[in-house]
């Protein structure tokens, strides 16, 4: 089958569901046809990523992760854990 | 109820038909809920924003996980699971409501970020994700998001669940999440790069069109 044919408007539409792999398989290969030869999309393409990695790596931990599991170990066996 | 329940429990699972080698459900429960603690615990700050408030959210939703863990369905998400229970909770304790956003079009959302793409190309700050410390500055902004949008930022970004698990621990459409998602990515960029003006780091020209003049003051 051939790829699919998206002008700039559809790939805009559909980037982040591209980017977030949740488009099907014949439709993220047209968006990927598109984004390869695209000058005007691919800088977007750069930009989304480079904020979707940088909020990836902004999460936050919990100071006192050792305190959580020995708290929550405990309340369970309260309850009848047994594992 | 100190005394040892293995042997009652084991004999339970051979009258009902069950391996006697097969985990118990404690045992199960320990090796499928206990390690997502980290993420619940992650999810449990995004929602209460205070650390010992967290704790106390997370002691809450694995005892609620236990108590109900013959509901969970054996192979489905039990992250996902932990993570709609854990909501629950917090809702409940908090006793608020979720605010309804008036109007959703993740299309249009969707060409929104292409607006804030060229604002920051203008001001030549395409990079800024990349050449600042920009760390402190998101989760400033993520914590000021509107509950709504959020949740949905957290669970998909920070969390990685697909639309379709964060739609179900919002109870939420598929579509929803993809509208909430989208506006709320476009909210931080909005703010991020707003950020990045105040901090001096825009050029100020457009280094795309050089020679181009856009000062029309005069």
């Amino acid at each position: 089958m051939m790829t699919e044919m998206l002008d700039c408007d559809a790939v805009m539409r559909q980037l982040w569901d591209y980017l977030d792999g949740e488009l099907t398989p014949d439709r993220e290969k047209a968006v990927r046809a598109h984004l390869a030869v695209c000058n005007r999309c691919h800088p977007q393409q750069d930009f989304e990523q480079s904020f979707l990695r940088a909020l990836s790596a902004s999460r936050r931990e919990h100071s006192r992760p050792d305190t959580i599991k020995a708290r929550v170990l405990a309340a369970l066996r309260a309850d009848g854990f047994a594992a | 109820m100190l005394w040892n329940q293995e042997p009652l429990k084991r004999l339970i699972r051979k009258v009902i038909g069950a391996s006697p080698d097969s985990p118990t459900p404690d045992e199960r429960f320990r090796d499928e809920a206990l390690p997502h603690l980290p993420a619940v615990t992650r999810f449990a700050l995004s929602l209460t924003r205070d650390e010992s408030d967290a704790e106390d959210l997370v002691q809450e939703t694995y005892l609620r996980a236990f108590r109900a863990w013959d509901q969970f369905v054996p192979g489905s998400e039990c992250r996902a699971w932990l993570f709609t229970i854990c909501r629950h909770t917090h809702f409940r304790a908090s006793r608020r409501e979720q605010r309804v956003v008036a109007y959703e079009d993740a299309e249009l959302e969707a060409l929104g970020a292409a607006a804030v793409h060229a604002a920051a190309q203008a001001d030549g700050l395409e990079d800024v994700f990349s050449r600042m410390d920009v760390m402190e500055a998101i989760r400033a902004a993520v914590d000021g998001l509107p509950d709504p949008f959020r949740e949905v930022v957290v669970l998909v970004d920070l969390e990685e669940q697909s639309y379709e698990d964060a739609a179900r621990v919002l109870e939420i459409p598929k579509g929803t999440v993809r509208s909430r998602l989208f506006r709320g990515r476009r909210l931080l960029q909005e703010q991020l790069i707003e950020y990045a003006r105040d901090a001096g780091l825009a050029t100020q020209k457009r280094p795309d069109i050089a020679g181009e003049d856009i000062s029309n003051d005069d």
